[in-house]
């Protein structure tokens, strides 16, 4: 395999673990982000 | 500024440029000026991703963003992760598998030569126009702060990056992005330091957060919701975030050649995808804390007294109008209340401490009682300038934090935090213009000129197209005067008006295969342009009300609506009749 084709995904086992985990940590942000308004409104 | 202040200036940025020309170094042809032989780690296309996209007005505008409307600009960026994940599903295969040196390469190969130079105009309209806004937003801050004549500091901010950029191409901008990030993070981490060092000695961190939040600043997340329902025209909240700034995140780094050509820099699939993908995790928390530092300087000025307008310029014009005598007087009633505001703060802050809940629930009813006493001066100040003097601008927005900087911060972090201004510009003009120059070069020049050239010929006229870019960015700096918004909502609102089209294209291209007629796409894409820009002007005349960041879905659905509409006339004028 050539550099120009390697595609393996680092630290997970493929590449939809890392869109997952992605979405996941936007989605933690988001819940973190709701409640710091919450509690210092 | 000290003496101190001018050398850590001048230092930074002649390190900056030093460091840009002696890496400067590439193969004298296309693939090494434009994509660096296609060789870079994805820790270095992340930097340079974040570096292209994070301008000075990023980090000058947000704070004063969070200081006057509060958080909840941060949900503007909620919509990054989302496109990054499908930029790396469906974008960059494509891209790198078909070896393009732009993005509208592809559309080429998938429709036809008018549809790529189409999108590849549009971007070039759009991104030319938006990097000479981004020349002229440090330029008109600096002049202001600095006592320069405009022309000065827009040929200082856009001259020095021409140099290293026209030199050493994508090479050179990567590599100075990755220093320049590291300097203005390190900047924006002091500033914040001491912000909260430089509160009263029994007030710190969480103390600055309660009275920011209690202030209304720390709104984060909201809805949009209304008693009548969502509000269309809120720029910024949860829905508008996810979904405006998801498609306006899939049109800036799935189809921007200035985004799109940083991470084809990476030398694999797997460096190009991991560099994205990065960004999508640290940008919305970056953002944040930048957006945080602007509520930590309004926490500050409810301790000390703050300007009543913050950029100097206008309050000279103030002064030397027939509103002069009315100015001082509001300004006194601006600086008594103040007083008032700093015992309600500071009585807030000792109840806290004290548990004294009847106490803090009183001071605080007063401080925002005098709080919005003092924004109705304020207000009163920036409608004068609005409306009664001649070249007044009422909007300081993105002189907040340099205010609180220049009056505040010890000697020597007042020139790291001025050079900021200048390495966070040159990072986004750098690659904006190397973008220009690569379509410029990729896209026109090597398809309309009948010459064979040699890869040392393109190479130097590359760098010839780089200059002539750079020139025309900063004549852009020179007739740019009074945009009113905010800048870094002016060059959003801009990016918006042609994004949508740009990414519609792309999305037909990617998604409906049964549509390969260019002439159905371009004609949709005229369309959808047309019918963006009579959207804008009709918000803008007051028809309707509706936020920018929807021209995005609107432009690209538009594209995919009219393609598809145009390809079923097509389908049913070459089918044949039946009886």
């Amino acid at each position: 395999m050539t550099q120009q084709d390697n595609d393996k995904a680092p630290f997970f086992k493929s590449w939809t673990g890392w869109y997952l985990f992605v979405l996941l940590f936007l989605l933690v942000l988001i819940i973190i982000f709701y409640l710091i308004t919450k509690r210092f409104a | 500024m000290s003496q101190l202040d001018w050398i850590v200036l001048v230092v930074t940025l002649l390190a900056i440029v030093t460091y840009g020309l002696y890496k400067s170094r590439t193969t004298h042809n296309l693939d090494g000026y434009f994509l660096s032989n296609r060789s870079l780690p994805w820790g270095l296309v992340l930097l340079s991703i974040m570096g292209t996209q994070a301008s000075a007005i990023t980090f000058l505008s947000a704070p004063g963003q969070a200081y006057t409307d509060g958080m909840r600009f941060v949900q503007y960026y909620f919509g990054i992760p989302l496109a990054m994940v499908v930029i790396c599903i469906f974008f960059v295969p494509i891209f790198r598998g078909l070896k393009v040196y732009t993005a509208y390469e592809f559309l080429e190969k998938r429709f036809d030569g008018k549809t790529r130079t189409l999108t590849s105009f549009l971007f070039l309209l759009q991104r030319g126009l938006s990097t000479g806004i981004s020349v002229f937003a440090p330029s008109i801050i600096l002049s202001s702060l600095l006592g320069w004549d405009i022309i000065w500091t827009n040929l200082f901010m856009g001259g020095l990056l021409i140099i290293y950029t026209m030199t050493g191409g994508a090479k050179a901008v990567a590599y100075t992005q990755q220093l320049q990030l590291i300097v203005v993070f390190t900047g924006m981490f002091l500033a914040g330091y001491m912000v909260v060092n430089m509160l009263p000695p029994k007030v710190g961190f969480t103390d600055a957060l309660e009275v920011g939040g209690k202030m209304g600043k720390l709104n984060v997340i909201t809805t949009g919701i209304t008693e009548k329902g969502f509000n269309w025209s809120d720029q910024y909240n949860l829905l508008s975030g996810i979904i405006g700034g998801f498609f306006l995140a899939l049109s800036y780094f799935g189809t921007d050649q200035s985004q799109v050509g940083r991470y084809l820099t990476a030398k694999s699939l797997r460096e190009s995808r991991m560099g994205l993908l990065m960004n999508g995790i640290v940008k919305v928390p970056m953002q944040f804390l930048i957006l945080l530092i602007g509520v930590l300087v309004f926490t500050f000025y409810q301790f000390n007294r703050a300007p009543i307008f913050f950029n100097d310029v206008q309050v000279k014009k103030i002064e030397q109008s027939a509103y002069r005598d009315s100015f001082y007087l509001v300004q006194q009633q601006y600086d008594s209340i103040s007083a008032l505001k700093q015992n309600a703060v500071v009585a807030y802050a000792d109840a806290r401490h004290n548990n004294d809940a009847n106490l803090a629930d009183n001071s605080l009813l007063t401080l925002k009682e005098l709080q919005k006493n003092s924004e109705g001066l304020r207000n009163k100040v920036k409608g004068w300038l609005n409306e009664k003097i001649p070249g007044g601008d009422g909007n300081d927005t993105n002189y907040i934090f340099l205010r609180f900087v220049v009056d505040n911060l010890p000697v020597g972090l007042v020139g790291l935090l001025i050079a900021i201004i200048f390495l966070a510009s040159w990072g986004s003009i750098a690659a904006a213009i190397n973008s220009l120059a690569s379509c410029s070069m990729v896209d026109f020049h090597r398809r309309f000129t009948k010459k064979k050239e040699t890869g040392e010929d393109e190479y130097r006229l590359s760098k010839l197209y780089t200059l002539g870019w750079g020139i025309f960015c900063i004549v852009v700096a020179m007739f740019t005067y009074n945009i009113g918004n905010s800048l870094i909502e002016a060059v959003n609102i801009l990016g918006s008006l042609f994004y949508g089209v740009i990414l519609g294209v792309f999305l037909v291209a990617f998604f409906i295969k049964k549509i390969s007629s260019g002439n159905v796409v371009f004609w949709a894409a005229v369309l959808a342009e047309l019918l963006v820009l009579s959207v804008f002007v009709l918000t803008k005349a007051g028809v309707f009300k509706m936020g920018f960041l929807w021209l995005n879905p609107i432009g690209a659905f538009g594209v995919v609506a009219f393609s598809l509409l145009l390809q079923g006339i097509l389908n049913k004028k070459e089918t044949p009749s039946v009886d």
